[in-house]
């Protein structure tokens, strides 16, 4: 990690907490019509999307129901729910966007995913052992940990994980690491594997059982159509997560970095530790603006769609204490995450010849 | 299908199967508002339907409220919540109009002064017009009409006057013959709020006895004990005080000294927040454990919770991640990273970094 004099850190606490400030002195009218907005959107897709798959026998309106639903829940994910339980619109009141009482769309519970993320997660960004995001402790991205023949097949847990994201994140709270090295017991998760089967079980029920059976004749119709819609969002998050933290130079800490960190330490190991794509605002839009993953992990309750206002800002605090701001296109960010899950697959000297010889 | 669901359980279940939210009706508020704003079920809608002008710094806003609204008794309050510059606004007013007109014509009034300072009555003054749409909550409060035989005392001051409109009127359409008399302090003449209506109950009540005590100039004038002299038979009176602090202590205090005893006193007010102070911390009362504590520096709300023993929910302890947001139901609190004071009423506020500031009650 590059390292700042407790002067430079002092600075770019300042810096940051003005930009902060500024932002939050404006919040109103703008913003809050901003994500009504959304969240009308995220309805008529919503509604469109469950009225035209029964009709999917015919094949544009099947396609057309697949995109509508899908992206109503990637809508609903990533714009609205995340950024929702980060208590980016409770300064509104309005118990529908309440970041305690949110639940989404998705198979985790917000309450585990309020755990999961918005503490453990935001709190602990990309600090080896203390984020489990990073990798959810099945991927091995970084010689933080130590290579085993397992890891050689990583590339299909990628797949596998993406294909069923939302499971994986609905268990992510499980620990299932620290179950197989007997560190805690099943008993130990008993509540939170009640909550999960609740809501796992809601959720399939929802797309897997009630609406294919409600429209009986065309069931495989509408069950085939679900499942797209729900493959959609899970290959499109998890990419768009992917591209936030494992790109090539996202960098990463250890414990002993973040011990009685001040705010201006923090700042630095959120603008270091992650990394944002460029693309259009419906690129933007869809990530849930994840695509500014940087500002997001600078200021996680600042309404999202602030992020791109601000991100020049941001850029030029960046320029003015020489760190480097992680940005690129969406398919030149996602080659390197690809190739950090193909690269640490392999082990350490073999790794390491291979990219001597690239070199 | 929609109004059914609250009452349906099955329904319910399966809209929160469907919807994951406990108020699944709620779902399509967002659609249906476009078409029609009083189809919104996430709280009951009202409509502003006219706007009158009572004095310099009074209006009467006539509200049309969903007809699934609960109704009300003559002298109860209501909690309003509007939506200003993208942020919901609750505050509690008393009804000025009666239960009879609600269930005639549909409409209640609120009557409402303009408070120097304040958010949300300037707010109104200024912005709201007829055909927009608020949210009305269910009527509250035990400041009720007396039994039919019980001779009553009113004491008003200023816009207190507006839950005894309510119940003067409700009286005066009922048959009794015990006496009533209201006595009612303003600055002057011209702010006299529902004149019309209390000479017209007047004119056609021959029970009631109408004493407005109006000062010339900005001082106020003051209740004294000729003026409870002045009336019959006081100690059989029920008595009622609304309006500022000072006149209803002070009214206290003289009936009391005239043989009313606290009993036969009944009184409400919604008195505007005091001038926020100087010196930091203040006395919490963490309402759903029931316990209060005394601060008297700029410890965060979380920190005094922990130092009550209570465990809420926390995270980062810096600000970040909102595990520890929760329900400020009254006060104010300051915002240890920016410094900015909050407003009075109900919100969700981060305990972490939530200094309070006064009385402040939190729902933990």
């Amino acid at each position: 990690m590059k390292q700042l004099t407790t002067e430079q850190l002092q600075g770019l606490e300042q810096d940051l907490d003005a930009i902060r400030n500024d932002v939050l002195a404006d919040l109103g009218e703008r913003d809050a019509r901003y994500i009504r907005r959304i969240v009308r959107l995220h309805r008529t897709l919503e509604v469109g999307g469950r009225v035209m798959m029964p009709f999917g026998f015919i094949p544009p309106v099947f396609a057309a129901a697949v995109a509508a639903l899908g992206l109503s829940k990637i809508i609903e994910n990533m714009e609205i729910g995340h950024n929702v339980m980060h208590g980016q619109y409770d300064w509104m009141n309005d118990p529908a966007l309440n970041s305690q009482t949110y639940e989404w769309d998705t198979v985790c519970t917000g309450d585990s995913w309020r755990r999961t993320h918005n503490y453990e997660h935001h709190t602990y960004t990309n600090v080896i052992g203390k984020d489990r995001d990073y990798g959810y402790a099945l991927l091995r991205l970084s010689d933080d940990v130590s290579w085993k023949p397992a890891h050689s097949l990583q590339f299909i847990n990628y797949i596998l994980l993406s294909v069923f994201f939302q499971w994986g994140v609905g268990l992510h709270e499980l620990e299932s690491e620290r179950l197989r090295r007997g560190e805690i017991t099943l008993a130990d998760k008993r509540q939170f594997l009640k909550a999960f089967l609740r809501k796992g079980g809601r959720q399939a029920f929802k797309d897997y059982l009630f609406f294919p059976l409600i429209t009986l004749p065309v069931a495989p119709i509408v069950l085939a159509g679900n499942i797209g819609a729900n493959l959609m969002r899970n290959l499109w998050s998890s990419t768009v997560i992917f591209c936030g933290h494992f790109t090539q130079d996202a960098e990463t800490f250890h414990e002993q970095d973040c011990e009685n960190e001040t705010r201006g330490q923090w700042y630095l190991r959120q603008l270091t530790g992650s990394s944002n794509f460029t693309g259009s605002r419906w690129v933007h839009l869809l990530s849930g603006h994840l695509s500014y993953q940087i500002e997001h992990h600078v200021f996680p309750d600042l309404p999202a769609h602030r992020y791109r206002e601000i991100a020049p800002r941001v850029q030029a605090v960046c320029e003015r204490y020489g760190l480097h701001y992680n940005t690129g296109s969406f398919g030149k960010q996602y080659s390197t995450v690809l190739k950090r899950i193909a690269r640490f697959s392999l082990p350490d000297s073999l790794r390491l010849r291979l990219s001597a010889r690239a070199a | 299908m929609r109004s059914l669901m609250p009452q349906t359980p099955s329904l319910h279940w399966l809209g929160k199967q469907l919807f994951n939210r406990d108020d699944p009706a709620g779902f399509f508020d967002p659609l249906l508002e476009q078409l029609n704003p009083m189809w919104i079920r996430q709280y009951t809608p009202a409509r502003v339907e006219a706007v009158v002008t009572e004095t310099a710094d009074t209006k009467t806003f006539v509200l049309r409220p969903a007809s699934r609204w609960t109704g009300f008794e003559a002298g109860q309050h209501v909690t309003l919540g509007l939506e200003i510059n993208g942020v919901r606004r609750h505050r509690t007013f008393s009804l000025s109009s009666t239960p009879a007109q609600w269930s005639r014509s549909g409409t209640v009034t609120l009557t409402i002064k303009r408070l120097p300072g304040g958010l949300v009555t300037n707010w109104m003054h200024d912005e709201l017009a007829a055909g927009d749409i608020l949210s009305l909550g269910n009527a509250f409060g035990d400041f009720r009409v007396p039994a039919d035989d019980e001779p009553a005392l009113y004491i008003a001051g200023g816009s207190g006057i507006t839950p005894i409109l309510s119940q003067l009127e409700t009286l005066a359409s009922r048959e009794r013959s015990a006496p009533v008399t209201l006595l009612y302090f303003v600055r002057s003449q011209a702010d006299i709020i529902g004149a019309e209506r209390l000479y017209t109950l007047r004119q056609r009540w021959p029970e009631f006895a109408l004493t407005i005590v109006t000062g010339d100039g900005p001082q106020p004038v003051h209740l004294d004990d000729s003026h409870l002299m002045a009336i019959p038979g006081l100690a059989q009176r029920r008595c009622y005080l609304c309006g500022p602090g000072g006149l209803m202590t002070l009214a206290q205090t003289l009936l009391n000294a005239r043989g009313v005893d606290d009993e036969r006193i009944e009184q409400t007010f919604f008195a505007p927040p005091t001038v926020a102070i100087d010196s930091q911390g203040g006395r919490v009362h963490f309402s759903k454990s029931d316990v209060r504590i005394q601060s008297t520096d700029d410890t965060a709300l979380l920190d005094l919770a922990e130092s009550a023993r209570l465990s809420p929910r926390h995270g980062c302890r810096m600000g970040i991640c909102h595990q520890c947001s929760c329900r400020k139901t009254s006060g104010t609190v300051v915002n240890r990273l920016t410094g900015q004071p909050s407003g009075p009423g109900e919100e969700t506020i981060q305990l972490c970094i939530s200094v309070p500031r006064g009385e402040v009650e939190i729902q933990l």
